[in-house]
């Protein structure tokens, strides 16, 4: 298990560098000045040369590129992003600000979405190949080819102009400062609609398709053969043999999934106007802010990376091959 | 022999055939289009926001510019990306599995760690970055979402290479003086590839929904190109009235990325019955 972890960690270090050398190659391979690049274009013109030197200096401008990957790469760690070309507010306090936000709407739609999804997974696993089961297939299939945007469009099209019973989009009504408490509430709730509806159907047919692969996977297996053939019931069977052993992988799904919250929300929270990361996001490589850029990549990047070591962590737990080294990797 | 079971096994799938058709006319009608003398720019301003009829079936945008043309053109732009970014991300991905899983050790080290660099990266993020820094062009989006999408192919080759590169026929191979790079590509490719076809397949429905994605979100092929996604930008100053500018290229998307996903889905439970 030590070993084990170790490793896991040695190696997600060795990512982490990565994912900080590649996002910094690639800010610095776009075409363009690194002093616009820190500054935003408005600024440039009027300085004078001292100016633009000292400012050179101050970003460390002035030396090697390794040496300002290191310079990067030390405030980096700390979550120092550095200031925003738009507003010079730091890149962190802007991220923090818009967060919950994110977190709001997408958390509701992956709750809505694994509680629904799921279990449809895993019942569809236990009726495999029968009429009922091979039609929902088709239908997550289906579920799963409609782009965002436009299901975005018609729910808008439907909801809010023909039946006139939701709001066409933002986080809240322009009346919501007078409002009292409860109706600040329904208010938002009613704003939430529509964009957790378009968040969840995607992830519903990835969490049912996958939850059903994963329990088919085990119910295959021998060890589910040698129980049937001693003659347990089938119920026994699925509850007490083939779902503990298909809950590992979800486990693992679910980790890799809380990354995709953020990165995943660009799309419904431009079409929705929702004042979160995905719309920060979007402002941010609309106006050239780099340092918005970089801090947001590299952020949810670095969450990815602590999901994935966390889901290995949870998994080597709850399945002692993997904590006894007998798997391959 | 395998081929030909697989092809046997597919073909009894109604819907794979009804997907493989109707992916095949999409190419045809796509790659006819020039042929067609269609004008999908010709602005006419007697004709803004025209429903469908007789003269435009799809009807017009809000420049009187015909949809069904602009359809067609967006159709080029959708399949063009889709194919290409999936060969860019079969090429390197099948490149960089193959050394992972024929030379092991330290190549199979170094492309692990690349998988997971890339792996989390935010993906959406990631394209959007790369295509709007770079300047939105059918090269930058195909490249930016070739680079980021190769992880299943390299993990698939990989794989099937590990299982087979010790195989019989592979070390006949090397015994009768063949080189490293003739048994990479003549005995082990051939024999490894299935899985990452059925991954193209994926790859490209993919491919087409992130495309759409970036030109919904203005981030696409330059305007007054037209593509499905822009078509869709368009619509939504207009959403209060002008249905048949959401209602068709949103079609459009979803029933070519759906054929691509079936397509995908039973060429691998023909490759693999007991997957069933």
């Amino acid at each position: 298990m030590g070993a084990y972890l170790l490793r896991r960690f040695l190696y997600a270090i060795i990512t982490f560098f990565g994912i900080t050398v590649a996002t910094f190659t690639l800010i610095h391979s776009v075409p363009g000045d690194p002093i616009s690049f820190y500054l935003g274009h408005s600024g440039m013109p009027s300085m004078s040369k001292a100016t633009i030197a000292a400012i050179q200096h101050e970003y460390h401008l002035d030396e090697p590129l390794p040496a300002q990957y290191l310079h990067w790469l030390r405030s980096a760690i700390t979550l120092d992003f550095g200031r925003s070309t738009r507003d010079r507010r730091p890149v962190t306090e802007r991220i923090l600000e818009k967060l919950p936000n994110t977190l709001q709407l997408n958390g509701l739609a992956f709750a809505l979405a694994a509680a629904i999804g799921i279990p449809i997974g895993l019942w569809s696993a236990t009726k495999s190949g029968r009429p009922a089961e091979r039609a929902s297939a088709v239908f997550f299939f289906l579920l799963y080819s409609l782009p965002s945007f436009w299901v975005a469009l018609l729910l808008m099209q439907v909801f809010a102009v023909r039946l006139g019973i939701l709001p066409l989009f933002g986080m809240t009504s322009d009346e919501y400062l007078d409002l009292d408490a409860a109706h600040r509430l329904l208010d938002r709730l009613q704003h939430l609609v529509l964009p957790v509806l378009t968040r969840a159907y995607a992830q519903l047919a990835i969490f049912a398709r996958f939850s059903k692969s994963a329990l088919t996977e085990v119910i295959r297996q021998d060890f589910i053969t040698t129980a049937r053939a001693k003659g347990a019931g089938e119920a026994v069977v699925l509850w007490h043999h083939a779902m503990r052993n298909a809950l590992i992988p979800l486990i693992t799904l679910l980790g890799l999934t809380i990354p995709y919250l953020i990165s995943g929300s660009v799309i419904v929270e431009q079409i929705f106007q929702w004042d979160g990361a995905g719309l920060l996001y979007y402002d941010a490589i609309l106006s050239r802010d780099y340092p918005t850029v970089m801090g947001l990549t590299v952020a949810t990047a670095l969450i990815t990376l602590f999901a994935s070591v966390f889901a290995d962590v949870l998994y080597a737990l709850a399945d002692p091959r993997v904590r006894l080294g007998e798997s391959s990797r | 022999m395998m081929w030909r079971l697989t092809w046997r096994r597919f073909r009894r799938s109604k819907l794979a055939m009804f997907a493989l058709v109707y992916v095949a006319l999409m190419t045809l009608i796509a790659a006819a289009a020039p042929l067609f003398h269609f004008e999908p720019d010709a602005i006419d301003l007697h004709h803004r926001l025209a429903a469908p009829d007789g003269a435009h079936w799809l009807g017009t945008d809000e420049l009187g510019r015909d949809i069904l043309a602009r359809m067609i053109h967006g159709a080029r732009v959708s399949l063009t990306v889709g194919f290409l970014a999936t060969l860019i991300s079969v090429v390197v991905g099948s490149f960089l599995g193959a050394m992972a899983g024929y030379y092991g050790r330290a190549a199979d080290w170094i492309v692990s760690r690349l998988i997971e660099v890339v792996l989390c990266f935010p993906f959406l993020f990631l394209v959007l970055g790369i295509v709007a820094l770079f300047r939105p062009s059918l090269a930058t989006i195909m490249i930016a979402l070739g680079l980021t999408s190769w992880t299943n192919e390299a993990r698939y080759i990989r794989g099937e290479f590990l299982r087979i590169r010790e195989a019989e026929f592979a070390q006949a191979a090397r015994a009768s003086g063949a080189r490293d790079a003739r048994i990479i590509f003549r005995h082990l490719l051939p024999n490894a590839i299935a899985p990452v076809l059925v991954s193209a397949s994926f790859g490209v429905a993919w491919a087409i929904l992130v495309e759409s994605s970036l030109s919904f979100l203005g981030l696409g092929v330059p305007l007054p190109t037209a593509s499905w996604g822009s078509i869709l930008s368009d619509a939504r100053s207009h959403i209060e009235y002008a249905w048949w500018l959401i209602l068709f290229p949103g079609l459009a998307i979803f029933t070519t990325v759906a054929a691509f996903n079936v397509l995908g889905d039973r060429f691998r439970d023909a490759l693999d019955p007991r997957s069933m």
